[in-house]
């Protein structure tokens, strides 16, 4: 499946698929769990591959597992390629990574498996969401974040005098809607230049910042910041999660499905907040304000 | 000439994909146009029912593809007599037995000697929606005001832009004006600002086009149709022209205009 499109002189293509996110995977009970998959690449089951290479139009294309782990990723994609070695001798690759966005550490070891295993260089990542290479470079390796009383203000106060030496990645700009089944999972904040649809899903470690309605599934502070915050034009969503807190919204009338609208006034932004283990939302007034007076999420 | 090759699909199944292939491509050749509609609907053909072509069906898209006939064998002439042909899909085969870039030849070869193609696409998003999505080079968006179907049409928004096919258009189907007037069902506005997307058409629902689909008459042949003077406004639209987009309201019937007339209190009615 081909969520690339052909580039006559390019000989080649690699494209994530989308098949197996959000709940559309062939086997019951949602997302495969990485030891199933990577059973699953090792043996060569007949059960869906990896990685798998058809023709299409004048060139090839390797159509990857949206939902595969990347290392099973790299193992099966340089199998692939090493085994037809001669049919990859030299030319440029677009990787089209579907709805799944790739971090420069992923996308490091996707250059590395094409270089170390054919001529093959990639020239462009894609995705559905944009173009978004290039890439900067790799962030730091990650340390401990601060936590607890205090967090909030010293943090922003390293982020903003030492940019460099933040062990978060840069922040994604999204410059579309973010529509259902399109899941980013981003070691830094992530920005949405329009609305977060239902159906989607943003997993950002630092914050979501969203100048729309947010009606998919948010995580902010996804690897146990709680510190970290949702802000957008309007908070729509039937769940919350920041750090390790999750809130769902209380039902409402008819439109209980949708969840509660958090709407400070029109055109004003909210802010969405975690606090003592509960989520609360509240008119944003900076994101480094002082909040006390939020109402909770699931109130 | 170089026509156009469009593709018509949802996601959600059931929200009238083969209905306006059928309507549109009657419209268009209404208006003169030459057109082609393909069903890429293989094993679940219905294309030719709605069109009231299945009794002359003799080679299929697959025929084609597999070079069993050629291309104009395979075209079925409209029973109205316009310049609209079918290709219906096969009916004893499945998705996978033609490939994305054999469509795309196919209505390239077309696109030389027709102003439209129209691709009635498989409900999904597995290889059907793939074989005709990268076939065409347009893509129109039908859904119903309904939650599920919306949220399967923001899906296929997100895909076609995936796969190259940007700023796909939108049919809203079936909007039943007094449901949603009573605030039941979701308006215009509510559908428009989720999806984000270029709206082409509102389409009332309209019993007249069950009966036309089953009697394998387009509603467009209907005058008294709203959902038929819908879908030719589509058509115009589609064809370049600017026509302004309708909001279905509700008719009122004579009685209730004589009963307006005489001053007797009765139901609000929104006319536009």
């Amino acid at each position: 499946m081909g969520w690339a499109v052909v580039i006559s002189e390019l000989p080649a293509i690699a494209s994530f698929n989308k098949l197996k996110v959000n709940g559309e995977s062939d086997r019951p009970g949602g997302a495969p769990n990485r030891a199933d998959l990577e059973t699953n690449s090792a043996d060569g089951a007949a059960r869906r591959r990896v990685v798998n290479v058809t023709g299409r139009g004048g060139g090839v294309a390797f159509v990857i597992d949206e939902a595969a782990p990347m290392d099973a990723v790299a193992r099966e994609l340089g199998a692939q390629l090493s085994a037809q070695g001669a049919l990859f001798s030299a030319g440029g690759v677009i990787v089209n990574t579907g709805g799944r966005i790739l971090d420069a550490r992923d996308k490091d070891v996707i250059r590395r498996v094409f270089a170390e295993n054919s001529g093959l260089q990639v020239s462009r990542f894609v995705s559905s969401v944009g173009d978004y290479s290039p890439e900067p470079p790799l962030p730091p390796p990650r340390r401990p974040r601060p936590h607890g009383a205090g967090a909030t203000l010293g943090r922003a106060f390293a982020d903003l005098t030492r940019g460099e030496q933040r062990n978060r990645a840069q922040a994604l700009l999204i410059r579309a809607t973010f529509r259902s089944g399109e899941s980013v999972n981003h070691r830094g904040d992530v920005v949405v230049l329009g609305d977060m649809n239902p159906g989607s899903e943003i997993l950002a470690d630092g914050d979501i910042v969203v100048m729309g309605t947010v009606q998919g599934l948010p995580h902010a502070g996804a690897s146990g910041d709680d510190t970290a915050a949702i802000i957008a034009l309007e908070i729509a969503s039937p769940r919350v999660r920041i750090g390790l807190c999750e809130a769902d919204a209380p039902p409402t009338g008819r439109n209980g499905r949708d969840g509660k609208r958090r709407r400070a006034s029109p055109g004003q932004l909210s802010i969405v907040y975690a606090r003592r283990g509960g989520i609360y939302v509240s008119p944003f007034a900076g994101r480094f304000a002082r909040y006390t007076k939020g109402v909770p999420y699931d109130g | 000439m170089t026509g156009k090759t469009i593709v018509i699909t949802s996601g959600k199944g059931g929200v009238g994909k083969t209905t306006a292939t059928a309507n549109i491509g009657a419209a268009l050749a209404m208006r003169g146009r030459r057109v082609v509609a393909i069903d890429t609907d293989i094993g679940l053909r219905n294309l030719d029912v709605v069109m009231g072509l299945e009794n002359r069906i003799v080679y299929d898209v697959v025929n084609i593809i597999e070079g069993k006939c050629r291309v104009r064998q395979a075209m079925i002439k409209d029973k109205q007599g316009l310049e609209l042909y079918l290709i219906p899909a096969a009916q004893t085969r499945d998705k996978d037995s033609i490939e994305p870039s054999q469509l795309r030849e196919l209505c390239a070869g077309l696109e030389q000697e027709y102003d439209y193609i129209l691709m009635d696409c498989p409900a999904g998003i597995e290889q059907g929606f793939r074989n005709a999505t990268t076939a065409a080079r347009e893509a129109i968006v039908v859904t119903t005001p309904e939650v599920a179907a919306i949220r399967d049409a923001d899906r296929i928004i997100g895909l076609l832009e995936a796969s190259g096919l940007h700023h796909p258009r939108l049919i809203i189907n079936r909007i039943a004006a007094d449901l949603v007037r009573r605030g039941d069902m979701m308006g215009r506005e509510d559908v428009e600002s989720l999806l984000a997307i270029e709206l082409i058409g509102l389409v009332p629902a309209d019993e007249r086009t069950v009966s036309a689909a089953n009697r394998g008459v387009p509603v467009v042949h209907d005058g008294r149709s709203p959902a038929g003077a819908a879908f030719l406004r589509i058509a115009a639209r589609i064809d370049g022209e600017e026509v302004p987009l309708n909001e279905p309201s509700h008719r009122p019937g004579m009685f209730h205009k004589l009963r307006d007339m005489v001053g007797m209190k009765g139901r609000a009615y929104s006319h536009a």
